[in-house]
């Protein structure tokens, strides 16, 4: 029986921009990557988490390739992932995927409203293009 | 090179080109003989948030004073723009919608939106504020809107 080689993970880092509409449609579209989308090779770091210096955040940016989601032109999500000497493999502003998906207008902040969600989904779905090419790269371009 | 009227109101610093005159709603209007250059103000930029699309009415349409001239969708806010000036569209800045981030990047310069063939120019400006006054103007909205929080 040979153990599981561990494969390095993609860490998600989405705004953290509370009570704003583009900070949630970040968020979703971290849950959607990291629970339904690619589970298995992603991993979800709060942004507050790395504000507060907190080890077991900054140690998973210090070991694997970061996407940044940000929710506005301040990018705090891309800045502190760097800030934090972590690199960035990607780094996607939710108002650029909008302006590619102009009937997805996200709407609502606890709730996002079904624009914001198919937004969210977009945001998802471009990223793990890039994911897989992460993993895919990680792996020698083999699967299993 | 245009130059600037500058304060900083909290964090947030805005800038009044002084080569222009500016409707109460904070859209300017620079003379260039009989064309009309328009566009947004810093302040109005920076209040809005990021621009995601700019619809600009097309060269050829009449527009009176105070007409709707663009509809800017921003991440905060959809802002109707009236114009500053009555005359007939003779240019689309393609900017506007090809890279819509220039209206926040540089609001009064490549940022521009349209330009108007003026029909009367002179009574127009009579209904504008010139940069001083918009300045003073826009400082008050400032300070309100840092009061409220």
């Amino acid at each position: 029986m040979t153990g599981k080689k561990h494969q390095p993970k993609v860490v998600i880092v989405p705004c953290s921009g509370i009570g704003k509409t583009y900070g949630t449609v970040s968020r979703e579209a971290a849950y959607d990557i990291t629970e339904d989308l690619r589970p298995d090779d992603t991993q979800l770091v709060a942004l507050s988490m790395l504000v507060l210096g907190d080890e077991s955040a900054r140690s998973a940016i210090a070991g694997n390739p970061a996407i940044t989601i940000d929710g506005c032109k301040l990018a705090c999500a891309s800045k502190m992932v760097k800030e934090s000497g972590g690199i960035v493999a990607q780094e996607i502003a939710v108002l650029d995927v909008y302006r590619r998906h102009k009937d997805f207008k996200p709407q609502g902040i606890a709730e996002l409203n079904e624009g914001g969600r198919q937004l969210a989904h977009a945001l998802a779905e471009e990223i793990v293009v890039t994911i897989d090419a992460l993993v895919s790269k990680d792996t020698g371009g083999q699967n299993g | 090179m245009s130059e600037y009227l500058e304060t900083t109101v909290d964090k947030f610093t805005f800038k009044i080109a002084t080569d222009r005159l500016y409707n109460a709603e904070g859209i300017w209007a620079k003379a260039e003989g009989k064309m009309v250059r328009v566009g947004l103000s810093d302040f109005v930029q920076q209040r809005s948030g990021d621009v995601a699309f700019a619809e600009v009415k097309p060269v050829g349409v009449e527009v009176a004073f105070g007409d709707e001239v663009a509809v800017i969708e921003t991440i905060k806010v959809n802002i109707s723009l009236g114009s500053p000036v009555t005359g007939k569209i003779v240019e689309v800045n393609p900017a506007a919608s090809a890279t819509p981030e220039s209206i926040n990047q540089d609001p009064y310069e490549t940022g521009w939106l349209i330009v108007i063939e003026a029909a009367d120019w002179e009574t127009d400006q009579s209904h504008l504020l010139n940069p001083q006054a918009y300045f003073e103007k826009m400082k008050r909205e400032a300070e309100q809107e840092v009061k409220k929080g």
